[in-house]
């Protein structure tokens, strides 16, 4: 049984053509290379802007040659770079995350966030720092990481029970109710110690500011095997979109690869926003935009999507550096600000391809 | 269809009564199943006015309530103190339990309660933004929130309309408001001084305790003329879930009627906050649940409110009086639910409505 | 009782271009029409904007006299009834519940379910052969079994004029010609007027009293089957070079393609 039944409900010749999916391989591989190219500007722009310009002589000096004494070569080697690296890899795999997830579910409500992934991660970070007084990022990165594998495991596990596994529907409702419980606990502490809510509401509003390596070289391996598995699953990501019976008659076995599928999802949204904090605009809204630029094929849109995260986190993040004169603006409100009215506006402007 | 030329009118008849007996016990199951929980919402009514460090009797506590007696201690602590805020508890999880099930039927999504799409964090907004930027009374408060609400419901109406609304588009356009919402939201605590941060995010949980009086009455008397209204409408949305063309083929006035079910579940939803605050999840589980215990034998729509309602007393009287500390009762909300909700998931079987 | 159902220059569409151009057409009273095409040739369109489902971009349809639009629309469904091509079954619904549905437009603010909403929700699972199916929930049947609760629902609704679109998918050759023998009856027995959508050229020219063929949003040709189908016009409106020759058990016309494989090469007599 589906659960996108909240299908468009025009469904006559001449109304599906409004997604591209008749667009040819030609097209779709030049657009590849545009985002490639747009995406590789965007990381160059993010290292050198801020708020102490560099150029590119000065880049390559700190990493060739580097000198201590020189702030602006620290302030890339130790600052830029490794936040411009942390935007890209936990990008992709928060847009990864969120299409795997609504591929899975077949909803286009299905994010990280709604899998339980970020209130996991909250719970488990308000409550190390109430329990064990930890404080500070590198420290509570690893509690996040565990808690979104921990809410994942629990909605993947309640789902699966019962005759037919993890249902669309299942998998939807259990997500909320995990999260229901999670926020329960982390709003429970953050109500009743103050240091709990100082931390909390930095860290839930999303960032990449303050990554150093530390947060980098602890997370990214994780993200990048998850990648790897995201951009392999497009086949069976097509498979299970055509329905669990559709899928086995095509010889899937679909337990095995929603579980694969869970796994990666756990890993990606888990490291992702432990670096981070919860972005969920990237993987709620980037998979949508990457099908109304490529269509529904699950190949396009995971590579699509794992080129326009990036893209979009590091531009919300330098836009965010440039534009509130001292300080600076946390990427998730930048996203949510400017973001979401031009989802609003393609959502508008096409007929999305229904999951 | 072995011969169906053959068709007499006995047969017929046989039908008829098959028929007739069939909804029969159908509306007999509905019927005990939404008595139940009524008999237990009423009886969970009555305890959240007998604990406390004035303990008082069910009969005293009713007697108390529809003036039978009068014993002016007891009175004072029942109706001055206790009763304000357990009509509340009851009021507000009867409106949220409807409208989040009408959501969901309407949208066809079972994760398209108003917490999701984007109306609750309207009126998350509009309530922080009050409280932090213009310091304003509680009372305030609720207006703004109200207001909140209201426009933003507004707003997803408006820009999913193109030619008519879909389910689907509406959901999209909802995450969008949303996020934009939340990361405003997320903005405004992240830089407030941690005092109004930590004022804001208790509204932002929700409590029974914050209605006051003329909240209060407003809903009840909102909750007297849309309850009864979302009965009568009930027969509509019973054609909407059918999809538009064959809502439309039966004559229904598709259009018409989805605005008129969504604007009663808005402002169900949207005074119910204004009056207690969002409780998180208290729309998005209710539904399900009820759904579940009445199986196949009818809409729920009565049974979803008595379930809200139920949650919104059990978090009452957890948060006043189980938990060491006395907490917001939307902390509890999610926690309460939850683990019910993912009961029934794990044990109900596929015949009924296990997803 | 006798009903008027034609569109004059009728246009319809979704996106820029129309599906359906200009187009004239008139639903014999009384009679089995069935519409047949390639995909894509606007045969559905053509259905839906009969069912005022779609809004006319010109011209308007008829029904008894009066424009479709300027009609309310429960008026129209008590006289003229759809089945879509894909209905949404709300999760966990029972069969009994979904073709009481049907009854939707029968009922009102004050006139709720009635005895005779339960004769008409009988009568029509019965015919269909559903009535023992009735407190089963539709998730739990076969997909031959759930077009025929389908179609239940559709008779449920008990209008003169029942407009189909394509209501043979899903099912196997024996129900499919149970589905179209019932509509037959319906026709014939409470002089039901009948729309299809088919796919099975066959089977549309036996049970079609009335046939229209389309091609790019036109009607090609209309008529008696056996007026109206030759291989010429299957060949025009299908692009598909075959035979036609009388069918063994009703004399109407029968399809024989032409593929291109197993085509003996002619022997020499």
């Amino acid at each position: 049984m589906t659960l996108a039944h909240a299908r468009s409900t025009s469904p006559a010749p001449g109304s599906g053509v409004a997604a591209p999916s008749h667009r040819h391989g030609g097209g779709l591989a030049a657009g590849l290379v545009v985002l490639v190219g747009v995406l590789a500007v965007v990381a160059f722009v993010s290292v050198t802007l801020g708020t102490r310009d560099v150029g590119l002589a000065t880049i390559w000096k700190a990493f060739t040659d580097f000198d201590p004494d020189n702030t602006s070569e620290t302030v890339i080697r130790e600052l830029r770079v490794p936040r411009t690296l942390v935007g890209l890899v936990a990008g992709m795999s928060l847009g990864l995350a969120g299409a795997i997830l609504q591929g899975v579910t077949r909803n286009p409500l299905a994010d990280p966030g709604i899998m339980g992934i970020n209130t996991g991660a909250s719970a488990f970070i308000v409550v190390s720092i109430m329990v064990l007084g930890v404080q500070g990022l590198g420290t509570y990165i690893w509690f996040g990481f565990l808690g979104a594998a921990v809410a994942i495991f629990v909605v993947y596990g309640v789902a699966s029970f019962g005759r037919e596994g993890a249902t669309p529907v299942k998998l939807a409702l259990a997500g909320a109710a995990v999260t229901a419980g999670f926020y329960s606990v982390t709003t429970g502490v953050v109500m009743t110690n103050v240091d709990a809510l100082n931390e909390l509401r930095f860290w839930q509003v999303g960032s990449i500011a303050g990554r150093y390596w530390p947060v980098f070289t602890q997370t990214a391996p994780f993200m990048a095997v998850g990648v790897a598995v995201a951009l392999f699953s497009g086949r069976a990501l097509n498979g299970l979109s055509l329905g669990d019976d559709m899928a086995v008659a095509l010889g899937q076995r679909i337990r095995l690869t929603r579980s694969i599928m869970f796994v990666s999802v756990a890993v990606l949204a888990g490291a992702a926003t432990a670096a981070c904090g919860p972005i969920v605009f990237i993987g709620l809204v980037v998979p949508h935009v990457a099908r109304a630029l490529c269509g529904p094929d699950y190949r396009w849109v995971m590579v699509y999507t794992a080129l326009l995260s990036p893209i979009i986190l590091l531009s919300a993040d330098i836009i965010g550096r440039v534009s509130a004169g001292d300080g600076e603006l946390q990427v998730g409100v930048v996203l949510g600000v400017l973001g979401a009215p031009a989802f609003i506006a393609l959502v508008r402007r096409r007929d999305l391809a229904e999951l | 269809m072995a011969t169906p030329t053959l068709v007499q009118d006995t047969d017929v008849e046989h039908a008829v009564g098959t028929i007739q007996r069939g909804r029969v016990v159908r509306k007999g199951r509905v019927l005990g199943v939404t008595t139940a929980l009524a008999l237990l919402a009423f009886a969970l009514f009555v305890a959240t006015m007998m604990v406390g460090s004035f303990p008082v009797t069910p009969w005293e506590v009713i007697a108390s309530t529809f003036r039978l007696g009068s014993d002016p201690s007891v009175d004072f602590v029942v109706r001055d103190l206790r009763l304000p805020v357990a009509t509340t508890a009851l009021a507000v999880g009867l409106a949220m339990g409807v409208s989040g099930l009408v959501f969901q039927k309407l949208l066809a999504n079972p994760l398209a309660s108003p917490d999701f799409v984007g109306i609750s964090s309207g009126a998350g907004l509009a309530a922080v933004g009050s409280i932090i930027l213009l310091n304003v009374s509680a009372m305030f408060v609720s207006v703004a929130a109200l207001g909140g609400a209201l426009v933003a419901a507004l707003l997803i109406y408006l820009l999913a309309w193109r030619d008519g609304i879909t389910g689907y588009r509406f959901i999209l356009i909802g995450i969008g408001v949303s996020e934009l919402m939340v990361a405003l939201t997320g903005y405004l605590i992240a830089r407030a001084d941690i005092f109004e941060a930590r004022e804001a995010m208790t509204w932002l949980v929700g409590s029974v305790g914050n209605a006051g009086p003329t909240q209060l009455r407003i809903l009840l008397v909102a909750l007297a003329v849309l309850l009864p209204l979302t009965l009568v409408l009930n027969r509509h949305l019973d054609v909407l879930e059918l999809g538009d063309d064959a809502a439309k083929a039966l004559g229904a006035n598709v259009e018409r009627m989805r605005l008129v079910l969504l604007a009663v579940a808005v402002v169900l939803v949207a005074l119910a906050t204004a009056a207690a605050g969002p409780l998180p999840f208290v729309a998005l589980i209710a539904g399900p649940i009820a759904v579940r215990l009445i199986g196949a034998n009818g809409s729920g729509l009565v049974a979803a409110a008595f379930v809200g309602a139920l949650i919104v007393l059990v978090a009452d009287l957890v948060a006043q009086h189980v938990v060491p500390v006395e907490l917001p009762t939307g902390v509890v909300t999610g926690a309460i639910g939850a683990p019910y909700l993912i009961w029934l998931l794990a044990t109900v079987n596929r015949e009924g409505r296990g997803g | 009782m006798t009903h008027e159902l034609r569109a004059e220059d009728l246009s319809l569409g979704y996106g820029p271009q129309d599906v359906v151009s200009h187009l004239d057409v008139e639903i014999p009273d009384g009679k089995i029409t069935v519409i047949v095409g390639a995909n894509a040739c606007g045969k559905s369109t053509l259905l839906r904007g009969l069912a005022r489902l779609l809004a006319p971009r010109t011209g308007s349809v008829i029904l008894d006299g009066k424009r479709v639009q300027d009609l309310r629309s429960v008026e129209v469904a008590r006289v003229l009834g759809l089945l879509p091509q894909t209905p949404v079954a709300p999760d966990g619904i029972t069969v009994a519940d979904l073709v009481g549905r049907g009854r939707y437009p029968h009922q009102s603010w004050f006139r709720r379910w009635s005895a005779e909403d339960d004769a008409a929700v009988a009568a029509a699972m019965e015919s269909t052969g559903t009535a023992e199916l009735a407190d089963r929930p539709l998730s739990a049947l076969s997909g031959g079994q759930r077009q025929r609760v389908w179609v239940a629902m559709a008779l449920a609704q008990d209008t003169d004029l029942v407009l189909l679109d394509e209501p043979t998918t899903y099912l196997d050759i024996n129900h499919q010609v149970e589905l179209l023998d019932l509509l037959t009856d319906l026709n014939r027995r409470h002089a039901k007027t009948i729309v299809l959508v088919l796919h099975d050229l066959n089977l549309a020219c036996r049970y079609a009293d009335h046939i229209i063929a389309m091609k790019a949003g036109a009607i090609i040709r209309e008529g008696a089957p056996i007026d109206v189908i030759d291989a010429a016009v299957v060949t025009e409106v299908f692009g598909l070079p075959c035979e036609v020759l009388p069918d063994p058990v009703s004399r109407t016309p029968m399809i024989v393609p032409r593929g291109r494989h197993h085509v003996p090469v002619p022997e020499s007599v």
